[in-house]
């Protein structure tokens, strides 16, 4: 066979869509290179799926020799990792018969079709999320505003496959890397136990669960996300236990599409997580679709709402209870209090602040606005004047006929 | 194939014939020890094979051609270590001789390690770019561990892969084995020997394709690559003219090889048949008109690997008929007519859908009831 044949392959493999991406494959490439410097550093996160796509380069280059090298020690550094294996295969099988596309197995070897099929869209997926890459400096429209409390942030974009993790700070939001995931087999808009779906919403980590307590299955940790949420509740929503997870050790990634809900990370990938987040402050933001927006867009798309949050704020100073009370949804629900069991509560609040002015510590808010549902979910300390502390509520505000509704308020710390 | 060995062969070959012709030059005077022994093996009686080349060893310690055929001994009776440690031995003298690499890999290959035998293999084909032999099982073992990643891609239980595939092993160092004779797995059948690299003026260009009427006395140096070497002119090697006294082993070949003048002697008519037979393959190919193109091929037809004829039938139907279009080109044809026998070589354009593919093909063909039929297709 010669050059030509492999270069023929070069367009099957779909690498070549990644060359028509100058910016983004450039950025990536870097990456890599930088990765290169550190490659004694096996194991460490990103660095299997960015060999992968040097392999890619190569094929796209018509080097099949030097792929194939590289190939071959990205299956011995991670024999686990099936795409690596299947693409290894492929350039195996060029040194003899042409291949036409991902995978391409004699038909003696094709026993699981659906396997296949499913690694083919792993690489698709991540050749998707490395050419569409945030724009930069840009971050998803949920994260309104991110008080630097919150020292990290997760958000999650199914139909990239993509989990993206990000250092706040006051200066702002900064993506600091990104990894292939794998959601529910039966997608995402988890609404009933067991129906196989990943939920979308505004989620926060509760905790991080240890390893050596959890099945294998789970891999290298867990982070458990606070699905349902008052939100979720409030629609019917029902299951919970979505955690964010790793894999066993005999498969470094898993399809696309392959979890009863949770959200699953190479191993490799959620280490580098679980080193950097802190359980509860961090937000998980989880979307069919992230749409990526300058901060300060971010910010504007919810300023309306912050003037109704302000003016909740004014009331609750003023010991208005009526007016404070107003903001609250009828069928507000605090863990089983209702609307009238909660005005108690506020006027207890307003009895102990005793006329001094409430001020948001470390607010955050993030916009959560999907089909029919805009709602809010506000994080802060509520502090009255000369006083050091004060208890950290968190509200879920809901817009309902065009009026933003408390339709759920309680105290996190 | 190789494009960066491709300057190589012509020098290397003519090392390896000198050495061939100096180490032979010796044994001579008992080029029948080698054929006796060889006997001995073929006809299955190994010890005594072994007590003969022991024999024979005990005078000429470092003989690679004896030693050879004690590893092919080893080999049979089943001493892998043994052969392992004969063949390596050879490696390590007689680094630029391709058999022992392409035998060190078979066993590799039988131990189910196929890096080693890959490994051995590509020392093999670099020693001599054109071994038909190496090439083909380097086909096997890559096609073994591309079904092995495969099968871990997938995750299947390596259970029905686990069958080391079957390697040619070579039984005799520098026999002039045509590169057209693939698969030698028992095919020796010598038709063509190459002409000896000419000694006429040193810095002589490519040893080009072989004359049509090829000397009659085999020199011991495996036919040339199809592919049109560019000659390393460089090297004024006064190459040592093998001496037609120097003629290995008179090849006993499974087949007689009758070998009556070949292609000189046929007829232009002979060579227009096997043309045109070649042309239609391909146009029938082309027009993805499977009957045709599966009349193309003879009833004794041995597909490639291990595949029956009709699991191979039933892949190219798939294959042909999976294409929305199809465009085969054929050029450089060159045909060589042995009697009832053919061999066409050529280059091959092919292209499919988006796939565009050039390649040597080789057809073996016969003729039968009038027409001239593929035994055998080969690429490279």
């Amino acid at each position: 066979m010669t050059i030509t044949a492999s270069r023929a392959l070069l367009c099957l493999l779909c690498a070549a869509a990644l060359l028509h991406a100058p910016g983004a494959f450039a950025a990536k490439r870097e990456r890599a290179i930088s990765r290169a410097a550190v490659a004694a550093d096996a194991r460490k996160d990103g660095d299997a799926e960015a060999r992968l796509i040097d392999v890619y380069r190569q094929i796209g280059q018509g080097e099949p020799v030097k792929a194939l090298a590289e190939a071959e020690r990205l299956v011995n550094d991670y024999p686990q990792f099936q795409l690596g294996q299947l693409v290894y295969g492929d350039l195996l099988a060029l040194r003899v018969r042409p291949v036409r596309m991902l995978g391409d197995l004699p038909e003696s070897d094709q026993r699981d079709a659906a396997a296949l099929d499913s690694l083919r869209m792993e690489s698709a997926m991540r050749l998707k999320a490395l050419r569409e890459r945030p724009p930069a400096g840009s971050v998803p429209m949920q994260f309104s505003k991110l008080s630097p409390s919150s020292k990290h942030a997760i958000a999650v974009d199914a139909s990239r496959s993509r989990l993206y993790l990000f250092e706040n700070s006051a200066a702002g939001m900064t993506l600091i890397a990104d990894y292939y995931i794998s959601v529910g087999k039966s997608g995402t808009e988890k609404s009933i136990e067991g129906d196989m779906r990943t939920p979308l919403g505004v989620y926060y980590i509760t905790g991080s669960l240890d390893p050596r307590s959890l099945k294998a299955f789970y891999g290298a940790g867990a982070l458990p996300i606070n699905y349902p949420n008052p939100l979720d509740m409030r629609q019917g929503k029902t299951g919970g236990g979505i955690w964010l997870h790793g894999t066993p050790a005999e498969q470094f990634s898993r399809p696309p599409l392959a979890t009863d809900g949770c959200v699953v990370v190479a191993n490799p990938d959620l280490q580098r997580i679980l080193r950097t987040v802190e359980p509860r402050s961090t937000p998980v933001v989880i979307a069919d679709r992230l749409n990526w927006v300058p901060p300060q867009a971010a910010a504007a798309a919810t300023r309306a709402f912050e003037a109704t949050y302000s003016a909740w704020r004014n009331a609750k100073t003023k010991g208005d209870l009526l007016g404070t009370m107003a903001f609250y949804a009828a069928d507000f629900n605090s863990y089983g209090k209702s609307l009238a069991d909660w005005s108690m509560v506020v006027q207890q609040d307003i009895k102990r602040n005793a006329g001094r002015a409430i001020q948001a510590k470390d607010l955050s808010m993030l916009h959560w606005h999907s089909g029919g549902v805009n709602s809010m979910v506000v994080t802060f300390g509520e502090v009255a004047d000369g006083a050091a502390t004060g208890p950290v509520r968190r509200q879920y505000w809901l817009q309902v006929q065009g009026l933003w509704r408390i339709i759920f308020e309680g105290t996190i710390g | 194939m190789y494009p960066g060995a491709a300057a190589l062969p012509p020098f290397i070959r003519c090392l390896a014939a000198a050495l061939v012709a100096s180490s032979l030059m010796v044994g001579m005077a008992h080029a029948d020890d080698y054929s006796d022994v060889n006997q001995l093996i073929r006809s299955g009686k190994l010890s005594d094979a072994q007590a003969r080349a022991d024999k024979y060893l005990a005078g000429n310690p470092r003989d690679p051609q004896m030693r050879f055929l004690k590893g092919v001994i080893q080999t049979e009776a089943g001493k892998q270590p043994d052969a392992i440690a004969t063949f390596t031995a050879l490696t390590q003298e007689y680094p630029e001789l391709p058999e022992p690499y392409n035998n060190l890999a078979v066993l590799y290959a039988n131990q189910k390690q196929y890096d080693k035998a890959r490994t051995a293999l590509e020392m093999a084909i670099r020693t001599n770019p054109s071994y038909a032999t190496a090439h083909e099982n380097m086909g096997d073992v890559y096609a073994k561990l591309a079904s092995q990643a495969y099968a871990r891609a997938l995750q299947l239980d390596a259970g029905n892969t686990n069958v080391p595939p079957k390697l040619a092993l070579i039984r005799e160092l520098f026999s002039p084995v045509p590169a057209t004779a693939r698969g030698g797995k028992t095919n020796v059948a010598a038709a063509t020997p190459a002409p000896a690299p000419a000694p006429a003026a040193p810095p002589k260009p490519a040893p080009a394709p072989p004359a049509p009427a090829p000397a009659p006395v085999a020199a011991p140096v495996p036919a040339p690559a199809p592919a049109p070497a560019p000659a390393p002119v460089s090297a004024p090697v006064p190459a040592p003219v093998p001496t037609p006294a120097a003629a290995p082993a008179p090849v006993p070949a499974p087949t007689p090889a009758p070998a009556p003048a070949p292609a000189a002697a046929a007829s232009s008519e002979t060579q227009d048949a096997v043309e045109s037979a070649v042309k239609s393959w391909a146009a029938a190919w082309a027009a993805r008109d499977m009957k045709e193109y599966l009349a193309a091929y003879g009833k004794d037809f041995k597909p490639a690997g291990k595949q029956t004829h009709a699991a191979w039938e039933a892949e190219r139907r798939a294959r042909i008929m999976g294409k929305s279009r199809i465009k085969v080109g054929v050029s450089d044809l060159e045909v060589k007519v042995d009697g009832a026998k053919a061999t066409a070589r050529f280059r091959q354009d092919y292209s499919a859908d988006s796939l565009n593919v050039t390649s040597r093909k080789t057809l073996e063909m016969v003729k039968s009831g009038g027409t001239w039929v593929i035994v055998r297709e080969s690429t490279g």
